[in-house]
């Protein structure tokens, strides 16, 4: 019964590099919000938010534990806490003088490097071979790689998002061998582009051991506090997936920050479409809400100086922030930022520069520190920064529209007091209660997904009929990943086809989400 | 005129082979890090003028036919394009004395570069097209009376075939097959011909122009009303007509699909001034024509480029979608393909589009 289960409470926490934010949820209302200092091992930060959640006496009521994180992406931007990985790539004869690593930061390959190789394997458009498969060259590398102390493996190959199989063969191979051996498929993690869809898999190798270890931590914390309810990862598609997943495939968290800003403030407006924008204390990211998830970028994208193929939120980020410094004149806002010393450099904290936050106080839109401090403030300055912020955010939201039709603006962020317009690039600005928090919000109200694709090559099968077959395939992952059957929805149908080839060649992609089972009650 | 192309030299040549490609061409991503590797193995390469051969010399276009798509998986290789003329010349018992283009755009800039680095031969600057087109009964070099055959097509695993055929369409209809038969890509030596031919058949200069180009995009990157002062000046020196600013606005719907082994379809770009003013590109492969409504502002064979309207990036095709903010341009074509002659293979007409082509 929805109304009941409904009433059962859930945690939401966001892991930013400030600030671990965590909301207690009953439903849609947010029963109580905390923010607390991101702390260098976070899982202490953790502790410390679930903490200040008035949670006493009713863990049992806690049917859910969402964790966003950026660790993982950190992790790569920082180049710290990743592991050696050793890169196979089946698509030989093809692709000579093109190794795994190609085109990479030095610094990021250098911490990565556990070897890599190419082997015959793989296969074609169609689903014919590409080429035989090597198994005594492969065991050969593998056995070497062990020995050399290598623990985790990426295995990419040709066409593996349609024909997934032999990707698998390989991963048994390595686990006949070292049965703890931590291995990443590229299948798993995206679709056509092999170098991106490798490259893609490398990083998330590079990362199982520190997966572990946060899984591990997490898993801890809630323990700690008594909490036995499961606890799930954000992803960066706005889904969520279990501990386990997360620890095999932690690179699925890359920008889950943004998505949940995004899905905060849907859950906030109870909008399905909109465009949010997230400001933080060095950068504003803007956002488009589509149909009640973020809409994603359809490129490539760049992480930690790598092409990938991960789906995105389709982000645009622009230095201004509650953070950003103002010059004297008020002519230059950011894209510098005080950041995280915000509370030691503000004018308001008795600091020496001037900050947009400054200026949102002197005008009497924040409370924050000590206003008097600003006071002497020129009228003429604060509103002339004032419309600089605004100008500037419109025409950023502008440039993220997705057409001429209005869209209301949503404002979330420790930095929303900053914009004082009500119309943003023609639409309304929102500004929700809790949007302060809208990233926690957005990890406990997260769904899970299914997904699957494959090429229309058969004659014998239509589009319809193979459209159908990838929505049943996407259904069975999503209630495996814990979704409520009767809540599964399709969420795209995607089409593209492979130019100069014959009619027909048409890749389909089907991609489907659904509730927690736990939470609506139909696991019970 | 002599120049050479460096590894340093390849990130502009590639941004301007880009733009010139006309939204078609496919992502040079991977040809650009393989073409970059080559010539820092193999040194620079020599360009030379169509003019500057001999009447006696022998010519050779190379490049890659297929799905541009697949290539993403079916990786291409580093020596394909040496193999595919080292092929030619065992099949035809002829040294190759200088290698050409099929088109200014993609992988198809690079690939002659990489051929010649590694077979020490000079590279034409110039090219078939201009710019990128569909078919290869459009290649100026086709249009000229060079026969396709006899070509030499290879696949990823060097299997190859010789082709002999009657005429270009056939050869057009077989080599696809081919094509398709060997993983959606091949490399592929055609169109050879004599030094007579290629003066009379090469859209000259391009490579070093595309190269002057990218360089000015990069220099100017930026809002397009910065750049268009240079880009303008860039192209009043060239081969090719004037360089316009047609129009600026939002991508509000873009709809292809595959017809005839093509990417067929359209885009909408509404202005950023007023909302009920949209202009229409056509697409096929590459952009086509650009109309507001009955007004027709340009047509093939004349280029229509789509550029990021903040930085002049150009966009292709593919990579086209709801919701960007472009410019398009429209830059007159070279003379050849004014002629009544190219007219026949290039004007809208030809791609079933019922207008007429319309100089900008």
């Amino acid at each position: 019964m929805e109304s009941e289960t409904m009433s059962g409470l859930r945690i939401g926490v966001d892991v930013g590099g400030t600030n671990t934010d965590a909301v207690l949820m009953r439903g849609s209302e947010v029963i109580a919000a905390t923010k607390q200092a991101t702390t260098a091992d976070v899982a202490s930060g953790i502790r410390a938010a679930l903490g200040a959640l008035p949670l006493t006496h009713h863990q049992d009521e806690i049917r859910l534990l969402t964790i966003g994180t950026t660790q993982f992406t950190n992790a790569i931007v920082e180049r710290r806490h990743l592991a050696p990985v050793a890169a196979l790539r089946l698509v030989a004869p093809a692709g000579r003088g093109l190794t795994p690593r190609i085109d990479w930061p030095e610094d990021l390959s250098r911490v990565t490097d556990g070897g890599g190789a190419v082997f015959g394997g793989g296969h074609l458009y169609d689903g014919r071979v590409l080429s035989p498969l090597d198994w005594p060259a492969m065991t050969a590398f593998v056995e070497n790689s062990l020995a050399a102390g290598v623990q985790n493996f990426a295995i990419s190959a040709a066409f593996s998002p349609v024909f997934e199989g032999i990707e698998q063969q390989v991963a048994d191979l390595i686990l006949q061998r070292n049965p703890e051996a931590g291995i990443t498929c590229s299948h798993e993690l995206g679709g056509l582009g092999l170098v991106e869809r490798e490259n893609a898999a490398i990083l998330n190798a590079a990362l199982l051991p520190l997966a572990k270890q946060v899984t591990e931590a997490f898993a801890d914390a809630a323990a700690s506090l008594d909490l036995g309810c499961p606890v799930f990862i954000s992803q960066n598609d706005g889904t969520l997936m279990s501990l386990g997943r997360a620890r095999r495939f932690p690179a699925l968290t890359f920008a889950s920050g943004p998505t949940n800003s995004i899905r905060g403030a849907a859950h906030l407006t109870g909008l399905e479409d909109a465009l949010v924008v997230d400001i933080g204390g060095t950068t504003s990211d803007i956002g488009v809400l589509h149909q009640g998830f973020p809409r994603l970028a359809n490129h490539v994208v760049m992480l930690g100086g790598v092409r990938t193929n991960f789906r995105m939120p389709d982000i645009n980020a622009i230095g201004i922030g509650g953070g950003s410094v103002v010059s004297d004149d008020g002519s230059e806002i950011g894209p510098a930022s005080v950041g995280h010393q915000l509370l030691q450099r503000a004018l308001v904290a008795g600091g020496d520069t001037l900050t947009a936050t400054d200026i949102a106080v002197a005008a009497g839109q924040s409370i924050f520190g000590d206003p008097a401090l600003v006071s002497e403030l020129p009228r003429a300055l604060v509103d002339r920064v004032q419309s600089n912020i605004s100008e500037r955010l419109s025409r950023a939201v502008e440039a993220m529209k997705p057409g001429a039709q209005r869209l209301p603006v949503v404002l979330v962020g420790g930095g929303a007091v900053l914009v004082t317009a009500d119309k943003m690039a023609g639409g309304d600005v929102l500004r929700p209660l809790h949007a302060g928090v809208a990233n926690a919000i957005g990890a406990s109200i997260a769904e899970v997904s299914g997904e699957a694709q494959a090429f229309l090559t058969d004659a014998s099968q239509t589009r319809e009929s193979l459209l159908a077959d990838l929505e049943q395939q996407a259904t069975a992952q999503a209630i495996t990943a814990g979704g409520d059957p009767s809540t599964v929805r399709v969420l795209e149908r995607e089409q593209s086809a492979i130019p100069y080839m014959e009619q027909g060649n048409l890749k389909l992609r089907v991609k489907v989400v659904a509730s927690l089972a736990l939470l609506t009650g139909a696991d019970a | 005129m002599t120049t050479t192309v460096g590894a340093d030299d390849l990130d502009d040549l590639t941004l301007g082979a880009v733009f010139l490609a006309t939204g078609g061409g496919g992502d040079p991503y991977l040809p650009l890090l393989m073409a970059r590797k080559t010539l820092e193995t193999h040194g620079p390469v020599t360009l030379v003028a169509a003019d500057s051969l001999a009447d006696d010399a022998l010519v050779v276009p190379v490049g890659g036919v297929g799905s541009p798509t697949v290539s993403l998986e079916l990786l291409p290789s580093i020596d394909e394009a040496a193999q595919a003329l080292d092929a030619f010349e065992q099949f035809s018992g002829r040294k190759i004395d200088a290698v050409a283009s099929f088109e200014v755009g993609g992988g198809n800039s690079l690939i002659p570069l990489m051929a010649a680095a590694v077979k020490g031969l000079p590279a034409i600057d110039g090219d078939g097209m201009g710019r990128a087109f569909p078919e290869a009964q459009m290649m100026s070099y086709a249009i000229a009376g060079v026969k396709p055959t006899p070509a030499v097509a290879l696949d990823y695993a060097g299997n190859r075939a010789i082709f002999e055929t009657s005429d270009t369409a056939t050869y057009e209809y077989h080599i696809r097959a081919f094509a398709a038969a060997a993983g959606g890509m091949i490399t592929v030596a055609e169109h050879a011909m004599a030094g007579t031919q290629l003066k009379a058949g090469v859209i000259p200069g391009t490579l070093s122009f595309a190269r002057e180009l990218g360089g000015v995009l990069r220099h100017h990157r930026g809002p397009i009303d910065q750049l268009m002062p240079a880009l303008k000046a860039c192209f009043e020196t060239s081969i090719y007509g004037d360089c316009r600013l047609l129009f600026s606005g939002k991508v509000v719907s873009k709809s292809t699909r595959i017809s005839g082994g093509y990417d067929v379809g359209e885009c909408l770009i509404e202005d950023f001034a007023d909302a009920r003013r949209h202009l229409t590109v056509t697409i096929k492969n590459e952009y086509l024509t650009a109309c507001i409504g009955e007004q027709v502002l340009a047509t093939v064979p004349d280029l229509i480029v789509i550029v990021d309207v903040e930085t002049g990036v150009p966009i292709n095709a593919e990579r086209l979608a709801f919701g960007q903010r472009v410019a398009v341009l429209g830059i007159g074509a070279p003379a050849f393909y004014r002629s009544p002659e190219a007219l026949a293979v290039t004007s809208p007409r030809c791609f079933g589009i019922d207008l007429d082509y319309q100089p900008l």
